[in-house]
């Protein structure tokens, strides 16, 4: 039996998402299968089965070490506050 | 303005809406007890199709409550393939495959054009027997190719259920009226012809001539399963026949 991750595609714009996995023993039996198990209620208008055996994954800890640099989390915040007390400070100064 | 079928019409749709309507029933067996999940979902959805369609078409012919729930034996006109019991998940899977496999040809045969209400049920039937075919299909091809046990028990399966498939083609009453009226535009022995290749495709050479004979008219007479099988259809019915779902 192998295993294939499940993607489901609503129709317009939005992307294909995961929506799980099914297992099967080849390709066309998951695609029989995977409709009824993940597209009773029109979840979606396109399915993608993709081999499991086929996905790259990363190692255990391979990520790590991005983890902790905070200076790369930059959501504008701190500059907004900034500019904010500069425009409160100039607007007293008048 | 639905038509107004006339006695001939009336039996050849009852025909198929029986035979519709057991299927689905004895479908419905295996809800929650199919080899895997994902095939107690797909066959339980084929169970509700094949009910759906029965609905649709005693829907044609009067109240659908009436004609599933509040007839007797001898009104039915089921064939004996839909009575049997299935216990062995073998004789379901091979029935569900001979049964759709003629299914499909049923519906295909059906006049268009003659009454807006039939030709609605015919596209939506025909839609959903593509699925059947293609999950029949591929779980058959896939066990009937491989040596040993799965083969020989779906084998003996089919073998023991094909002179009841085979009877399903017998004419059904009012057949040559339906057929001039066109509301049946291909004859059940046409049909049969083209069926028979079908099954022999999968499981070779089959000495039709040679199996049993299920009689003429078979589609009168109920067999010795159909009783049980009533008994469980109408169980949750029967409990208060006049309530309203």
């Amino acid at each position: 039996m192998n295993v294939y991750e499940v993607f489901l595609k609503k129709d317009g714009k939005d992307e294909f998402r995961h929506a799980g996995s099914i297992e099967a023993a080849d390709p066309d039996l998951a695609m029989v299968l995977v409709r009824e198990s993940y597209l009773r209620r029109a979840e979606g208008d396109q399915v993608w089965l993709v081999d499991r055996r086929h996905v790259v994954a990363s190692n255990p800890g391979y990520i790590d070490p991005n983890a902790d640099k905070p200076h790369r989390f930059n959501d504008g915040g701190r500059v907004a506050a900034r500019r904010k007390a500069k425009r409160d400070e100039s607007g007293a100064a008048r | 303005m639905p038509r107004d079928w006339s006695p001939a019409e009336r039996e050849y749709l009852l025909a198929f809406a029986d035979d519709e309507h057991l299927m689905g029933q004895q479908h419905t067996e295996w809800i929650g007890t199919a080899p895997f999940l994902e095939e107690d979902l797909a066959f339980a959805s084929i169970a509700q199709d094949e009910l759906g369609h029965a609905a649709a078409l005693y829907e044609l012919l009067g109240d659908a409550d009436d004609l599933a729930f509040r007839r007797d034996a001898d009104g039915y006109r089921s064939c004996a393939l839909v009575e049997l019991p299935c216990p062995d998940w073998a004789e379901a899977l091979a029935r569900h495959w001979l049964y759709d496999l003629a299914e499909r040809h049923r519906w295909q045969s059906l006049g268009a054009g003659i009454d807006d209400r039939l030709d609605g049920v015919v596209a939506r039937a025909r839609r959903e027997e593509e699925y059947h075919r293609l999950h029949a299909a591929a779980l058959i091809g896939r066990l009937y190719g491989q040596d040993g046990d799965a083969h020989e028990r779906l084998d003996a399966a089919v073998r023991s259920l094909l002179p009841f498939a085979d009877a399903l083609w017998e004419p059904v009453a009012g057949e040559q009226e339906a057929h001039r009226a066109g509301l049946a535009t291909v004859t059940s022995a046409q049909l049969r012809a083209r069926w028979r290749p079908e099954v022999e495709a999968v499981v070779g050479p089959v000495p039709w001539d040679e199996l049993a004979n299920l009689g003429q008219d078979a589609r009168r007479q109920r067999t010795e399963h159909f009783a049980a099988l009533f008994d469980r259809i109408t169980e949750v019915f029967r409990i208060d026949p006049n309530a309203s779902w």
